[in-house]
């Protein structure tokens, strides 16, 4: 269990991303995704239960302990918006080299150079200002220090919902390719993208997950009214998204 | 510095500045006589050949005192605000880091001292630890770091739950490394216009208690001092207290002026940054 302040925001949530997998996180805003993300960082606390990365439960961390499993890297973390997880006033490439400084590393702009190359990029961008950039580089770079300590999980917190159409689908194959690499847990309220790059799909609804299964499965054959008013609300270019009053049953049901 | 240099106001405060920074190290060596030489042959003269800017009321020469206290007004002035930069910058930086009970009990702290009426803390403090220069800039640069805590906690609170700083933490990066790398570079723009326009008032200050015989004392030349000299002596010698007012004045407009500028020059580049 999961508390912010006096709310509990997540409850009951039992989920496992596999090496080599891609599992997608979706539910409305305020159900709790971004939470989850965090609690297995650390950034929460999680009051009951436990979260298990790389045989570490990371409930049981604190200080000390939990600085030296996120040095560890194992984990790592993927921001919304570039543009603000790069700090504006430092190169791109101190920026993704970051947790191997922090490390005491040497031959940081060699890693660095290496971890833009496998995202794509070119290392001289490394010299660059994040404002002198473009948002997909931007969020690619962003990839690139997530990436940059080999990690056992990678958690995108709505990785490509900033970006342009193009920017968008070149960081969804950009995830695709690392997939062999890192297990991934991809949050979204983009039912279009999870549905693009997702192995599984986990549904949240108020802190809980109320259905959970192959990507194919959840989208195509929702079980949970939530799941099928999600899937039936996606917005879809034949325009025949669900209609306001079937909306309306199903948030009823609920 | 560049960009301060092409801003004509903080080209100005920066020559002017450099220039009285000068005066300091080397104006006790080229003062033409002893400052502390009395000749009473020669009382509260005007200004002429031998003494350009006159004597005093012991026959001393009054350019000589004005360079040779240079260094002490700014010196005394420099102790202050490093007393308050110290005591402001530190707890206002840790304030946004180390937990409620730490950031109510500065909050407290510094509200506290805000209420404190100046002369009275400065002659208590003086009281209290003995009249001297150390003592007197201590309780200066007390009374001067609330205005560092509140700049510094302002520029940092935003800066603290950036995503970035999120992201650096997420290395395991320790507080030093993050506050060194991400916090410190946006708090320092706010810090440099505080610590130039607080240089200004400390001035202001330190000549205001040396005219009430708090801190530096007699026969030592500071430019309050002389002021205050020349204030007993004014149908004597009216023109007496020119320079060393005007000097006083003209510091503080230029620690002012830079203050003004480096706003100016930080502004912009955040503009920038906005804008991009």
């Amino acid at each position: 269990m999961v508390s912010l302040g006096r709310r509990e925001i997540l409850h009951e949530v039992d989920l496992t991303v596999r090496p080599g997998e891609i599992v997608g996180l979706i539910g409305e805003t305020g159900s709790g995704k971004t939470t989850l993300a965090r609690s297995l960082l650390g950034l929460n606390r999680i009051e009951r239960g436990s979260a298990r990365v790389a045989g570490v439960d990371v409930a049981g961390l604190r200080g000390r302990a939990l600085r030296e499993f996120r040095r560890a890297g194992a984990v790592q973390y993927v921001f919304q918006d570039p543009l603000q997880s790069l700090d504006p006033d430092l190169p791109v490439g101190r920026s993704v080299g970051e947790a191997w400084e922090v490390r005491g590393a040497a031959d940081v702009a060699g890693r660095v150079a290496e971890a833009l190359v496998r995202v794509g990029l070119d290392p001289d961008l490394a010299a660059r200002l994040p404002s002198e950039v473009s948002g997909g580089q931007r969020q690619r770079a962003a990839i690139a220090r997530a990436m940059i300590t080999s990690p056992r999980l990678l958690l995108c917190d709505e990785p490509v919902s900033a970006l342009d159409a193009s920017s968008r689908t070149a960081v969804l194959e950009l995830l695709l390719d690392l997939r062999s690499s890192v297990g991934q847990l991809f949050i979204s309220h983009d039912l279009g993208s999870v549905a693009g790059v997702t192995d599984r799909i986990a549904v949240l609804y108020q802190g809980r997950i109320v259905e959970e299964g192959p990507t194919a499965q959840v989208i195509g054959e929702p079980q949970h009214p939530y799941t099928h008013l999600l899937v039936g609300s996606a917005p879809t270019l034949g325009g025949e998204s669900m209609s306001r009053h079937d909306r309306a049953a199903l948030r009823a049901q609920l | 510095m560049r960009a301060i240099l092409r801003h004509r106001l903080g080209a100005a405060s920066v020559t002017f500045l450099l220039l009285v920074a000068l005066l300091a190290v080397v104006g006790p060596w080229v003062a033409p006589y002893d400052p502390l030489a009395q000749n009473q042959d020669a009382l509260l003269q005007g200004p002429s050949a031998a003494h350009w800017l006159g004597t005093d009321n012991l026959g001393r020469d009054e350019l000589s005192r004005l360079l040779a206290g240079s260094r002490l007004s700014l010196l005394a002035a420099l102790e202050a605000v490093l007393v308050g930069l110290v005591l402001g910058t530190v707890p206002g930086l840790l304030s946004v880091y180390l937990g409620r009970v730490f950031e109510w009990t500065t909050l407290r702290v510094m509200d506290a001292f805000v209420t404190l009426p100046f002369l009275v803390f400065a002659v208590a403090m003086t009281a209290l630890l003995g009249n001297g220069l150390t003592q007197a800039m201590l309780a200066v640069g007390i009374l001067v770091s609330p205005a560092f805590y509140r700049v510094t906690r302002a520029a940092a609170f935003p800066v603290a739950g950036a995503q970035y700083v999120e992201a650096a933490r997420l290395t395991g990066a320790p507080a030093w490394f993050v506050l060194r790398r991400h916090v410190w570079p946006k708090v320092l723009p706010a810090v440099a216009v505080t610590t130039a326009a607080t240089l200004g008032s400390s001035l202001v200050i330190v000549s205001s208690l040396t005219f009430l015989g708090i801190g530096i004392q007699p026969p030592e030349p500071t430019w309050g001092g002389m002021l205050a000299t020349s204030l007993e002596y004014l149908f004597q010698r009216p023109t007496a207290p020119l320079v060393p007012a005007l000097l006083v004045i003209l510091t503080v407009g230029a620690c002012n002026g830079l203050a003004d500028a480096l706003r100016d020059v930080t502004g912009s580049r955040e503009a920038r940054r906005v804008a991009a």
